[in-house]
């Protein structure tokens, strides 16, 4: 390990270390646009210059480009590196438009910060500035090219490392410029990450274009709820209006990156027909009412049919808060069923994925990227947990094989992120044993795992993409509180009441039912069917725990109060004149707090953590860690 | 001594007393009577227009930003052509302090300090100013400032359309 010393602080680090990490990892921050930890060098911006004033190489040298050696003196406080730099921005400066004011980017923006910090404020060039024309990108993502520092980061995140094809870098010396050769929207289903990569204004979000400033953003750590894979988050909300969602750096799971899907999806949190009151009986009615009222009818049902009549319906989108709470209410008042997924073969596939996964077999995506041989079993990653894509092509590129198996894995998901693929007919026509770290992506199923268990026995290791953000929550507390399926409970004919969670019911099992009682952030069939209807907060709304497909918990916290968008309230031109003291839309609670409400109502204690017994130990989880892994 | 000393003092008094009856009088008899402010004095805040007679303001946040009391709020928004512009912009003048620092932050010249310090209303939320009772129909100071004929992405002029600016390039070229 060679020996350096960088502004007077020795230190020792492994070969191969950049400078530029070096001086990281003492603290010592040096400018760099084209450097990126997930992406790597170019030597693109020249903007981290550094002084080499003793050992094998001296002079000024670009620490993203020089891997330490033994006896390096760096100097990045030296007068002629202070100076290039210096210059290095000022020539980055020539051709940029100067539109801060009315950039997206600005307040977050590198160049910003390093045009600012080396000092450049007065314009010398005399020449006229170079300007392009912008492309139309699709409905995302907006492109002003004038603002480029060309830093490639683009074209090296869109083509390498998310196999794009259709964004690249065209002309040459000044004239480079980076876009589609015509315009269209970006195919790669990872094109959302050019905003948050960009250093500069090139690529900004156009959902939240001209919304707000990076520091008026309320924002808070926070997981997407789109999938299992438990991707980390930044949502980001100004005037009760949820504007954007940004990756977070979590390098167990998602490393730097997110999906489109987990970017720019519905997630209903600002929509009108949210539902925000508690209903009783379809009409609009007070938190209390609402409570009191389905206390009493609770108990009324369990006059004329008996405790056993309910069930407690959990969900795999609710948290784990929520459905640990659920089996509580369920055991306290001893009712007939409690349930977490609604068919039977969705309730089968979750218990056989907990039981096929454990510490040994189940991986983080970090290590999905480390396997030398990736078969995908049946499933399409694009809907199931595009992220995995991501993580096997960075497999791919490591020179892992990467197999097609069954009719149902379709060659379009790996040919979004340019892989080369064999297809076989079945996991048996692999050869595991051939490779060290093997790994099954398989889609869930409640039969014939005999394949995959024979693959566990060969080495292999095992990703089950699942349905909800929380399934292997629901699926433990399945397994653990003898829950059942929805579908298997009605089919007894016993059950006469519901106390559904979050739960997505399908309208023809709701025949039969006397008492319906749906706490949920989504309007629905059984919403407007149900007898008391309780709003629940969005996942950007509270505080809580997923557990995602390889059983790491993690802890999201409060990005913003619910209520209703400012934008457009009555009157439509200016925010209304009028105090209040909560915000109008602002009832919703978080489906843990309705349900311990509902239980102090008939009875139980009252509640003050959500969390206890067997979950305790994940009371303090940090939601700025990685996670805890359960198995 | 201290005798002499004291009357000495007792006349200088009087004598700069009755030297002060026959000066004119500082106070004026305000509100009838008005004293007009240096151009620089700093009361109303006022929203400009550029010389084209369009809103400067780009609602670029830079004023609530630098506002220590945070008495300024406003949504910014994009008209058909790409312009950004305030949607609504809103000033509480009960908590405004005057200090100036808007104006010093604002990068368009849109928000500026008038010299009007008589703000006075019955009711508080009369003091809270839209957009409309801050916009006027004037440059203010500095009338020939337009901001996007100096920025580079095209609004006013066409894209390269600047004095400063070459036109766009064509980037399948290969000429130098």
């Amino acid at each position: 390990m060679p020996k350096l010393v960088i502004d007077t602080i020795e230190l020792e680090v492994p070969a191969g270390t950049l400078i530029l990490e070096a001086a990281r990892s003492v603290g010592i921050m040096i400018p760099h646009f084209c450097y990126h930890p997930a992406l790597g060098n170019a030597g693109a911006c020249r903007v981290c210059a550094v002084k080499l004033i003793d050992g094998p190489v001296k002079g000024i040298q670009m620490s993203c480009m020089t891997p330490v050696q033994e006896g390096m003196v760096v100097s990045t406080t030296d007068a002629d590196a202070v100076a290039m730099r210096r210059h290095v921005i000022e020539w980055l400066m020539i051709n940029h438009p100067h539109d801060c004011p009315v950039c997206d980017e600005g307040g977050e923006c590198l160049l910003q910060d390093y045009t600012i910090a080396a000092g450049h404020g007065t314009r010398r060039y005399q020449g006229k500035k170079r300007t392009h024309s912008n492309q139309y990108l699709g409905e995302h993502v907006q492109h002003e090219m004038n603002r480029c520092i060309q830093c490639y980061r683009c074209v090296r995140f869109y083509q390498d490392f998310a196999g794009g094809t259709d964004l690249g870098v065209m002309g040459r010396a000044s004239t480079i410029y980076y876009g589609r050769f015509c315009e269209g929207s970006l195919e790669s289903p990872f094109s959302g990450n050019l905003p948050d990569l960009c250093p500069t204004g090139v690529y900004t979000d156009k959902a939240a274009r001209f919304r707000a400033r990076y520091w008026d953003y309320d924002m808070a750590p926070s997981l997407c709820p789109h999938c299992s894979l438990g991707c980390a988050t930044i949502p980001a909300a100004r005037y009760r209006e949820l504007l954007k969602i940004m990756a977070r750096r979590n390098d167990a799971v998602n490393g730097w990156f997110l999906c489109d899907r987990g970017r720019f999806a519905d997630h209903g949190v600002n929509s009108p027909e949210r539902p925000r009151t508690p209903l009783l009986d379809g009409r609009e009615t007070t938190w209390d009412e609402a409570l009191a009222v389905l206390a009493t009818r609770i108990g009324e049902l369990f006059v004329s049919h008996g405790p056993g009549s309910l069930a407690v319906v959990g969900s795999p989108r609710l948290t784990l808060e929520g459905n640990y709470q659920a089996a509580l209410l369920a055991e306290f008042l001893q009712a007939g069923a409690l349930c977490y997924f609604v068919e039977r073969d969705e309730a089968a596939a979750a218990s056989a994925v907990v039981s096929l996964l454990t510490g040994d077999t189940a991986v983080s995506l970090a290590e999905v990227e480390q396997a030398d041989c990736i078969a995908l079993v049946e499933c399409d990653l694009r809907e199931q947990g595009p992220m995995l894509l991501l993580a096997v092509r960075q497999a791919w590129r490591k020179g892992a094989k990467i197999f097609l198996v069954g009719e149902g894995s379709p060659r379009e998901q790996t040919d979004s992120v340019s892989l080369e693929t064999l297809r076989v007919p079945t996991l048996a026509d692999i050869p595991l044993a051939d490779y060290s770290t093997p790994l099954v992506i398989a889609t869930p199923s409640g039969s014939g795992t005999a394949d995959i268990e024979t693959a566990v026995t060969a080495g292999a290791k095992l990703v089950f993409p699942l349905s909800g953000p929380n399934t292997f929550a629901a699926a433990l507390l399945t397994r653990e509180h003898r829950a059942t399926s929805l579908a298997e409970a009605l089919a007894s004919g016993t059950i006469k009441g519901l106390l559904a969670f979050e739960a997505d019911l399908p309208e023809e099992l709701l025949s039969g039912i006397s008492l319906l009682a749906v706490a949920d952030r989504f309007p629905s069939a059984a919403m407007i069917k149900s007898d008391v209807f309780l709003p629940t907060t969005a996942w950007v709304e509270m505080d809580g725990t997923f557990i995602n497909h390889e059983g790491r918990a993690q802890r999201f916290r409060k990005v913003m109060n619910p209520g209703l968008p400012i934008k457009g309230l009555d009157p439509a031109l200016h925010p209304p004149r009028v105090h209040r003291l909560d915000a109008p839309g602002g009832e919703p609670r978080p489906a843990w707090r309705i349900i311990a409400d509902l239980a102090e109502r008939l009875g139980a204690e009252q509640l003050v953590e959500p969390l206890s017994g067997r979950w305790e130990f994940l009371r303090d989880l940090d939601p700025e860690g990685e996670g805890e892994r359960i198995l | 001594m201290s005798f002499f000393a004291d009357i000495k003092a007792l006349i200088l008094g009087f004598w700069t007393t009755l030297r002060h009856l026959g000066r004119r009088s500082a106070t004026i008899q305000y509100p009838e009577e008005k004293r007009s402010p240096f151009p620089r004095f700093r009361a109303r805040i006022v929203l400009t227009r550029d010389p084209d007679g369009e809103e400067r303001c780009v609602a670029c946040y830079l004023c609530s930003a630098a506002c220590p009391v945070d008495c300024i709020s406003m949504q910014s928004a994009e008209r058909p052509n790409g312009r950004r512009y305030a949607a609504w912009f809103r000033i509480n003048f009960s908590r405004c302090i005057f200090c100036g620092l808007c104006a010093e932050a604002c990068p368009t010249m849109a928000i500026q300090m008038t010299p009007d310090y008589e703000i006075c209303k019955r009711d508080v939320m009369d003091l809270v100013y839209e957009k409309e009772d801050l916009l006027i129909d004037g440059c203010g100071k500095d009338p020939d400032y337009n901001f996007y004929r100096h920025s580079g992405i095209g609004v006013v002029n066409p894209r390269g359309g600047n004095p400063d600016e070459n036109p766009p390039l064509d980037v399948r070229s290969l000429l130098p």
